[in-house]
């Protein structure tokens, strides 16, 4: 829980992270604008955009990389701008692409960056060892970091930024091209990091990882800060729900007293509870059924949240897995499964070509971006 | 510069040689080359010199000091190429991040090139008298009284190309054609007096010049530290006008083009 009381005497908690009316501009792009996010001590906060959204020019802004065009940026109170210094040795910064020394040693690239924090002879050595045990690089600690793998020098880039026990922590994109082991370990560490009181910013495009890591979620779209709430407030006010109909050829025009739409060969049905509206669904198709390939419940998700509220729907023949139960026309009737609602989804689907080539989660969303 | 300064620069200059440790090739090649062209133009130097008035001279007198000025002004390269890859491995941004300030950064990435440059420079005079034969009829602190500003101009001017170039090419490139000017006009290739007509004027317009000249007074004519302020104070007044140049323009939010 915030304990630092404000500067001034006013009595509340110093966020860690406190954004006001944050504008930046390059040339004629707006990169960010009037964008306003607070993070508290503890809590975590997933950064969603997709790219180009704005994450990064936030996160430099934050870090003091780059000076916003206008309004102020506070990291426990510190103003980047009239305070840079004390502001940075307040957080660390693990940036989205892998900054390391090759030909040095993970001991050598974590010591360097334990004496620039300040941290000498034992007590950089206990540090050393504290951000490498965590992230399983102990033994790992003598080995050159070009000879390691990509996991494991994503891993020693993240410990680099967590050496001096920042406060606040900026992690861009940390999974970027990490394997399932090291994105669970470092989503439990910076569980881990968060439950002993250390903000966490987390910028990714692997929306499960927010689910796992239990995260408040503020999403970025054009610049723009568009949404901000835990996932299963985002998941009630923004998530889609309803029943997805894939035919041969055009769709045929269905009465039913939900809203339907048209998209190529898909027919949407948007309904509360998909799972109860599956039979009169059914019975409207009449012999239209014949024509039938695939029907999906689509269970409100972030992954639906997120698309809709950044505007961009999932192409036509990407599954939507988590966030979808689907059944084949042959098997539909048995489409009744309840997802949980809180934005994990639930349930397994197989296609007609039954193939099960769907997409990881993070390419689905992937597929849904521009820019 | 309190508040830890020191021991933040001591981590950046500690960095460097570790990685010059890890990578001593670049330096080791460039600190035997001259040794190497010493010796096939040491006859050429010889007979410059004894047409020049120095009867007994053996060539070394010109070809060691030449050499060393020429190749030190290769190590630019080096200076630069030590900024750049900081942006190459996407630590620079890493660096800003951290509580260090930008001068700290850049100021600690002087020291490391500086004591390298004097290395070298005594390592090639050492090998030059070992080797071929070089005599100092003068003062050895009075070519240290030269040596050293003249290693912090060679540092200066890879500063200065740091701040001014956008990609590791154009900075290659411009200290290339730099360290063959400043040969050329300064008088490491040949005697002072033996330059051509045009070149005599502007010699004086560059570093190894001031080198070669404070380089020969020792050398040839004896000379003591006080025959050496003139070209060092001019050596000094080279750097501190790089160094004036590197702070207007170098951006520490510019980004750099490491590999291209």
């Amino acid at each position: 829980m915030p304990t630092d009381p404000r500067p001034g005497g006013t009595g509340g908690p110093v966020p860690a992270l406190a954004v006001r009316g944050v504008s930046k501009r390059y040339g004629a792009t707006a990169a960010l604008d009037h964008v306003d996010l607070e993070i508290a001590e503890g809590e975590i906060v997933g950064l969603l955009g997709h790219n180009g959204a704005g994450k990064t020019t936030l996160m430099s802004l934050v870090a003091g990389l780059i000076r916003p065009d206008a309004g102020e940026i506070d990291v426990h109170g510190h103003s980047t701008v009239r305070a840079p210094r004390r502001a940075r040795r307040e957080l660390g910064l693990a940036p989205q692409e892998l900054g390391v020394y090759p030909p040095l040693t993970v001991r050598q690239n974590l010591r360097f960056f334990a004496e620039l924090a300040g941290l000498r002879g034992r007590s950089a050595r206990a540090r050393i060892e504290e951000a490498a045990e965590p992230l399983a690089l102990t033994a790992l600690l003598d080995r050159r970091v070009s000879r390691l793998s990509g996991g494991e020098q994503r891993r020693v880039h993240t410990a680099m930024a967590l050496l001096h026990r920042p406060r606040l922590v900026l992690l861009d994109e940390p999974t970027a091209g990490v394997d399932v082991q090291t994105r669970a370990r470092l989503i439990a560490y910076v569980r881990e990091l968060a439950a002993g009181g250390t903000a966490v910013c987390y910028s990714t495009h692997y929306l499960p990882e927010i689910e796992a890591l239990g995260a408040e979620v503020a999403v970025l779209d054009d610049g723009r800060m568009i949404a901000r709430g835990s996932v299963g407030e985002l998941v009630r006010r923004h998530g889609d729900s309803g029943v997805e109909l894939v035919f041969s050829g055009s769709p045929p025009a269905l009465s039913l007293p939900w809203p339907v739409t048209r998209e190529d060969e898909v027919l949407h049905v948007r309904v509360e509870r998909p799972h109860l509206a599956m039979a009169e669904v059914l019975a409207a198709l009449g012999e239209s059924a014949g024509q039938l390939v695939t029907m999906r419940v689509v269970q409100p998700s972030l992954d639906s949240v997120f698309l809709h509220l950044t505007g961009r729907r999932r192409p036509t023949g990407a599954h939507p897995g988590d966030a979808v139960r689907e059944a084949t026309a042959a098997g539909c009737s048995d489409g009744s499964g309840s997802g949980s609602g809180s934005g994990s989804g639930s349930g397994s689907g197989t296609t007609p070509a039954g193939d099960g080539t769907e997409p990881p989660a993070e390419d689905r969303i992937e597929a849904g971006h521009h820019g | 510069m309190g508040d830890g300064a020191p021991g933040r620069i001591t981590a950046l200059v500690r960095q460097d040689f570790r990685l010059l440790a890890r990578d001593p090739a670049p330096l080791v090649v460039r600190t035997v080359m001259p040794l190497l062209i010493m010796g096939f133009m040491l006859p050429l130097f010889r007979a410059a010199l004894r047409a020049d008035d120095v009867p007994d001279a053996n060539g070394a007198e010109q070809a060691v000091p030449g050499m060393a000025v020429m190749f030190l002004f290769f190590l630019v390269n080096i200076v630069g190429f030590a900024m750049f890859r900081e942006h190459g491995w996407n630590t620079w941004d890493r660096l800003r991040a951290s509580p260090a300030r930008s001068v700290e950064l850049l100021a600690a990435r002087l020291v490391v090139p500086l004591l390298t440059a004097v290395v070298q420079l005594a390592v090639i005079f050492g090998a030059g008298a070992l080797l071929f034969g070089l005599r100092v009829s003068g003062s050895y602190a009075a070519l240290a009284v030269v040596g050293v500003p003249l290693a912090l101009c060679v540092v200066m001017v890879g500063m200065a190309l740091v701040a001014l170039c956008r990609t590791i090419s154009q900075l290659s490139v411009i200290a290339n054609i730099l360290a063959l000017v400043f040969a050329g006009l300064g008088g490491a290739l040949t005697p002072q007096s033996a330059l051509p007509d045009w070149a005599g004027p502007l010699a004086p317009g560059v570093p190894s010049y001031w080198a070669m000249r404070g380089f020969s007074a020792v050398i040839l004519d004896g000379g003591g530290v006080s025959a050496v302020l003139l070209p060092a104070g001019v050596l000094c007044a080279f750097a501190a006008g790089l160094g004036a140049v590197t702070l207007a323009f170098f951006r520490a939010d510019q980004r750099k083009l490491s590999w291209s």
